[in-house]
C-alpha cells in the first residue's frame, strides 16, 4: 500500500526544513508535500479531492501554519471544514503564539490540535516529532 | 373736562355734589372718592370760578374775605374786573383767548398787597367750560434772597443728563429737588408691580431717621390718587393740617356740575391723605410723579416738618425737574440694564470659554467667576455627569434631586425653544420645595442636555429678611372721625418687618434672557464635547486595535526569524561538533546566540501578555482569597519539593484572608507574580514569605500607603529577602526594568511587577512597596474601588 503523504502549509523555508528534519529523525516514510501559501494549499486539496481515486490522493495529515501569505491559515481551515470531502481531514495547527483569539477560532472551526512553535530549535524539533509520532503512529486516521 | 356727579346712591354723598368737608371718606369708599372734585380747597389761598363768556364770578371759596377782602356774597355775580381791575381783567381775557390753559394753570399776574393783605400770585386755567383763578401769597418777601431759578434748574437738569444707574439717578433727583425746595426730606418712592411702594432714594435733613429702603403698602396711595398723578406734574400741600374751605355754591349754578380741580394747586386734600401725613408727623408735602411710558413709575415725595409755602417759581422748577426725571428715567434704566446685560454676557462668556478650554463644565461652579457672579442670585447648581455641582446657598442634595424631578415634569422645561422655568414663589407651586424657602424661594432653571438630564438652576432666597415696612401694613385702627366711624391710615410708622414667606425678588427679563443664552452656549459645549469624546473613543479603539495588531506582529513576524537564527546557530554548532573542531570560542558564541534568541522570545511573550492584560475583560465575582492564594502557591511551585528535600520556601498566612469582589484568575496572577519574586530575591536558602491583609477599619500601620487607599482593605506579600532601595520603588514596576543582572536571582524579563500593577489598576486598586535594603520587602495592594472597564 502506498503511504499517504503529509501536507505542510508553511511559508518559511527554515521552518519547513525543520519539519523535514523532524520527519527524517523519526524515520517517517510518508512523503511530505509543501504548500507555501493558503491558496496553494486549497488548490492542491481541491485537485486531490477531484482526482479519480481521491481516497488515495488525499493527505493523511495537514500541518497548517496560521500565518501564511495571501489566504492565511484561518481561511484555509474554514474552507476545508466547510467541504463535504475535505471536512474530515485531520488538521493540526502550528502557530507562533498562543493568542487566545487564534486558539478560540481554530478549535471553534474544527482544528484537531493547536501547537505553538518554540523558538529554540531543539524544542521545535521535539514538538514536530511528537506530532508526527502521535498522528501517524498512535492515531487511527479516517480510512 | 367736568367730572359728572356720581349717581351711586349708596355713597354718603349720594347724587349730590361731593365735599370733603361735609362727607369725608372712609377706608371702604376711599378707592371711589372723587378726588378730582373735592368741593374744597386748601385754606392758604382763594379760588374764583368765572364764566368764560363774560368773566362773571360764578363760584368762590368761602375764605375770600381773608385773602381778597370781600365776602363771597359781594363777589358772586360780579365781573372779575370788580376785584382785579380792568387792566388785569383784560389780561385774563387775552390769556383765555391765546394760551393753552386746559391742562394746567399759568401765572397771570400778581395782585399787589393792600389793606394789610399780602401780595398774591394769580394763576389762571380753564376747566370744564369755566375759567379758574387761584390766589396764593407770593411768599417772595419771606425768601432771604431771590434765586435765579432759571440758572438753578438749568444746572440741575444738566446734572441729571448722564445717569449711570436707576438708583444713582434717583439719588441725584432727590438732591436736586431738596436743593431747590429746601425741604426737610425728599424721597423717590417707587411702585412695585403690586402697587406697594419702596423708598429707593432719599435726601433728608441730618436729624431725621432715614426712610430709605422702607416699603409702604399699596393702600397708602389709593387708586384715585395714583390716577390723578398721571395727569398733574405737581401736588403742593403746604399746610397739610390746615382747614378745608368749601366752594360757594358747591356746584356751578349754570350747569349744576362740580368743579374739576385736577390741575388746581389749591385742590383740597383727601382727609385720608392729610391724616396719613399727620400720623407720620409731616406738616407739609410736595409731590411730583415720575412717569414712564405714560404709567406712574414712582413719586418724588417731599416732606417738611412745619407748614410752609410753595412759591410759584419753586413749584414751576419742581414740575420741570419731575418732567426731566420722567424723560431721563428710561435712559437711566436702559443704562443700568445695559450694564447688567453686558456684565452677564461677559461673565457667561468667560465661563463658557473656560469650560471649553478645560473640556469640563465643572468650571461653571468650581472657580471664580462662577455661575453666581453673573446673575444676581443666592446660589447656583449644575446637574451634570449624574451629580450636582453647587456654589453659594443651595438646598441639600436630596432636596435638589426632588426639585429636579419636579422641574422635569414642568411643561415649560420641555419647550424646544425656551426650555426655562422660573418663579419667585417656588413653594407655592412645587410641593417638594416646602421647607427650602429660605434658600430657594426663587428658582430660575434651564435644561442643557435632556438625555443626561443636564440642569442649570439659580436660587434666590426669600426676601423676608429684607422687607422693612414703614409701620405694620395690616394695622388699620378704627377711629370715630367727624363723619362717623372711619378707618384711618396707619397710626404707627415704626419699622415693621413682615414675614412674607416663600417669596423672592422676581427674575428680570435680562436674567431670563441671559440664562437662555448661557444654556445655548453650554448646550453647544456639551455637543462639541460629546463629538470630541466620540472621536477620542474611535481613536482609542483604533489605537487599541493597532496595539493588538502590533503585539501580534511582534510575536509572529519577529519570532519567525528568531527561530531561523536559533536553528542555524544550532546547525553550526552541530557541524562544529561533527568536525570535532576545537574552536571553543566559536562554540561559546554560538551558544550565546541561541540563548539570546530564547531570551528575546520570552521578552516578546511578556510584551504580548502585558498588552492583553490591559485589554481583557475582567470577570468579577465574590472570591475567597484563601483559595486564590492556594492556587497561586500551587502555580509557582513554591512548596513543591524535589526528591523529598525541604521546600525552598515557607509561606505563612497569619489569619484567613477575606472574601472579596474581584476577578479570581487575575488576582491569582497577582499573587503568583509576587510570590515568585519573593522566592527569587531571597537571602536565605529558604524563602520565608508572609501573605496577609489589613482590614479597612483596622488601625495597623500602612507604610507608604497612597492617600486614596485610606479606608480600604489592604493585602500584602512580605518577604525577608534582599530588599529594594527606596529610590528604586517606582522603577521596579517599569516594564522590562530589572535591578539585577540578567541571570541573577533566577533571571526573568522584568515584566512581573508591571503586570501586577496593571492587574491591580484594572481592579481599581493601587500597589506600592515598602522595603528595607537587606532585610526584606513588602508589596501592598488594594482591590477596592469600582471596576475599571476594558480599554
Amino acid at each position: 500500500m502506498r503511504r499517504q503523504h503529509i501536507l505542510v502549509v508553511e511559508d518559511s523555508d527554515e521552518d519547513f526544513e525543520t519539519v523535514q528534519e523532524a520527519a527524517r529523525n523519526i524515520g517517517l516514510l510518508n512523503p511530505i508535500v509543501r504548500a507555501a501559501s493558503g491558496s496553494e494549499c486549497l488548490r492542491l486539496l481541491r485537485l486531490w479531492r477531484d482526482a479519480p481515486r481521491s481516497r488515495d490522493t488525499l493527505p493523511a495529515l495537514v500541518l497548517l501554519d496560521l500565518n501564511t501569505p495571501g489566504e492565511d491559515g484561518r481561511d484555509v481551515l474554514r474552507e476545508v471544514r466547510s467541504d463535504d470531502v475535505l471536512g474530515s481531514l485531520p488538521v493540526v495547527v502550528v502557530s507562533t503564539s498562543a493568542n487566545p483569539r487564534d486558539l478560540q477560532f481554530c478549535y471553534a472551526n474544527g482544528a484537531n490540535a493547536f501547537h505553538v512553535k518554540p523558538v529554540a530549535y531543539g524544542m521545535h524539533l521535539k514538538m514536530l516529532q511528537a506530532i508526527f509520532g502521535y498522528w501517524l503512529g498512535s492515531v487511527v486516521l479516517p480510512a | 373736562m367736568s367730572q359728572p356727579v356720581t349717581g351711586d346712591r349708596t355713597l354718603p354723598w349720594g347724587s349730590g355734589p361731593y365735599s370733603i368737608k361735609r362727607h369725608g371718606t372712609t377706608l371702604a369708599t376711599c378707592d371711589s372718592e372723587p378726588v378730582q372734585t373735592p368741593g374744597c380747597i386748601q385754606a392758604h389761598g382763594a379760588l374764583l370760578v368765572l364764566r368764560l363768556t363774560d368773566l362773571q364770578i360764578l363760584q368762590v371759596s368761602e375764605n375770600t374775605l381773608l385773602h381778597l377782602g370781600e365776602e363771597p356774597g359781594s363777589l358772586l355775580g360780579r365781573p372779575i374786573a370788580h376785584l382785579v381791575g380792568a387792566e388785569q381783567a383784560a389780561r385774563v381775557q387775552e390769556m383765555l383767548a391765546h394760551d393753552a390753559l386746559e391742562r394746567g394753570a399759568a401765572y397771570a399776574f400778581t395782585l399787589p398787597a393792600r389793606d394789610g393783605m399780602q401780595a398774591l400770585d394769580v394763576c389762571l386755567q380753564t376747566s370744564g367750560g369755566v375759567a379758574v383763578l387761584e390766589f396764593e401769597a407770593t411768599g417772595r418777601a419771606e425768601q432771604t434772597a431771590d434765586k435765579d431759578f432759571f440758572m438753578l434748574v438749568k444746572a440741575a437738569v444738566g446734572r441729571l443728563q448722564a445717569p449711570g444707574s436707576v438708583s444713582a439717578f434717583c439719588q441725584q433727583v432727590t438732591e436736586e429737588v431738596r436743593a431747590i425746595t429746601g425741604l426737610d426730606r425728599v424721597m423717590v418712592y417707587r411702585f412695585h408691580a403690586d402697587h406697594h411702594g419702596e423708598v429707593i432714594a432719599e435726601s433728608a435733613r441730618e436729624a431725621l431717621d432715614p426712610w430709605l429702603g422702607l416699603h409702604y403698602p399699596a393702600a397708602d396711595i389709593p387708586r384715585p390718587a395714583r390716577e390723578i398723578f398721571k395727569r398733574i406734574w405737581i401736588r403742593p400741600l403746604p399746610e397739610a393740617a390746615g382747614p378745608l374751605v368749601e366752594l360757594v355754591p358747591l356746584a356751578n349754578p349754570d350747569t349744576g356740575l362740580a368743579l374739576d380741580m385736577t390741575h388746581c394747586a389749591l385742590r383740597g386734600a383727601s382727609v385720608m391723605y392729610s391724616e396719613y401725613l399727620a400720623n407720620m408727623g409731616v406738616a407739609a408735602s410736595l409731590t411730583m410723579p415720575i412717569l414712564r411710558d405714560g404709567e406712574l413709575w414712582g413719586l418724588i415725595a417731599c416732606h417738611h416738618d412745619t407748614s410752609t409755602h410753595f412759591r410759584y417759581e419753586v413749584r414751576a422748577a419742581c414740575e420741570l425737574l419731575a418732567q426731566v426725571a420722567s424723560l431721563t428715567l428710561k435712559a437711566a434704566e436702559q443704562a443700568e440694564q445695559l450694564a447688567y446685560r453686558l456684565k452677564l454676557e461677559d461673565v457667561h462668556q468667560q465661563l463658557v470659554m473656560r469650560c471649553a478650554r478645560e473640556g469640563d463644565l465643572l468650571a461653571l461652579t468650581a472657580q471664580q467667576p462662577s455661575l453666581l457672579d453673573a446673575i444676581d442670585a443666592g446660589g447656583a447648581a449644575l446637574y451634570h455627569l449624574n451629580r450636582w455641582w453647587c456654589v453659594g446657598n443651595v438646598p441639600d442634595l436630596p432636596q435638589l434631586d426632588q426639585l429636579a424631578a419636579w422641574l422635569y415634569e414642568q411643561p415649560e422645561l420641555s419647550s424646544s425653544t425656551r426650555p426655562l422655568f422660573f418663579t419667585d414663589a417656588l413653594a407655592r407651586v412645587c410641593p417638594a420645595a416646602v421647607g427650602m424657602e429660605v434658600v430657594a424661594s426663587g428658582v430660575l432653571a434651564t435644561v442643557f442636555s435632556r438625555q443626561q438630564r443636564g440642569l442649570l438652576v439659580w436660587f434666590r432666597p426669600q426676601t423676608v429678611h429684607t422687607v422693612r415696612w414703614a409701620g405694620n401694613p395690616n394695622d388699620k385702627p378704627q377711629a370715630a372721625g367727624a363723619h362717623g366711624m372711619r378707618l384711618t391710615p396707619r397710626a404707627s410708622f415704626e419699622t415693621f418687618i413682615e414675614s412674607v414667606r416663600g417669596q423672592s425678588l422676581p427674575w428680570s427679563e435680562i436674567e431670563v434672557d441671559a440664562a437662555l443664552r448661557l444654556r445655548l452656549l453650554v448646550f453647544e459645549l456639551v455637543i462639541t464635547r460629546g463629538e470630541r469624546l466620540a472621536d477620542l473613543n474611535d481613536d482609542l479603539t483604533r489605537s487599541n486595535e493597532e496595539l493588538d495588531a502590533f503585539a501580534y506582529v511582534a510575536s509572529h513576524d519577529l519570532k519567525e526569524p528568531l527561530r531561523g537564527i536559533n536553528r542555524y546557530a544550532h546547525q553550526l554548532l552541530a557541524s562544529a561538533e561533527a568536525k570535532n573542531s576545537d574552536a571553543g570560542e566559536d562554540r561559546q558564541r554560538l551558544e550565546s546566540l541561541m540563548r539570546l534568541t530564547v531570551r528575546m522570545d520570552s521578552l516578546l511573550d511578556s510584551l504580548l501578555h502585558f498588552s492583553r492584560v490591559g485589554r481583557m475583560e475582567l470577570e468579577f465575582e465574590a472570591a475567597d482569597l484563601n483559595g486564590v492564594v492556594a492556587d497561586a502557591i500551587e502555580m509557582t511551585g513554591a512548596l513543591r519539593t524535589n526528591n523529598g528535600s525541604d521546600s525552598p520556601c515557607s509561606i505563612e498566612i497569619p489569619r484567613p484572608l477575606p472574601v472579596v469582589q474581584c476577578d479570581p484568575v487575575r488576582v491569582c496572577e497577582i499573587y503568583s507574580n509576587l510570590l515568585a519574586n519573593a522566592m527569587k530575591y531571597k537571602r536565605h536558602p529558604v524563602a520565608r514569605v508572609e501573605v496577609g491583609h489589613i482590614g479597612a477599619d483596622e488601625t495597623a500601620e500602612r507604610p507608604n500607603a497612597p492617600k486614596s487607599t485610606a479606608g480600604q482593605h489592604i493585602f500584602y506579600v512580605r518577604d525577608q529577602g534582599i530588599g529594594i532601595d527606596p529610590r528604586h520603588y517606582e522603577q521596579v514596576f517599569r516594564l522590562f526594568k530589572r535591578l539585577h543582572g540578567r541571570d541573577d536571582y533566577g533571571g526573568g524579563v522584568g515584566a512581573g511587577l508591571t503586570i501586577v500593577r496593571k492587574l491591580v489598576q484594572r481592579h481599581g486598586g493601587r500597589v506600592w512597596v515598602d522595603s528595607v535594603l537587606g532585610a526584606g520587602t513588602t508589596f501592598y495592594f488594594t482591590l477596592a474601588g469600582k471596576r475599571v472597564g476594558a480599554g
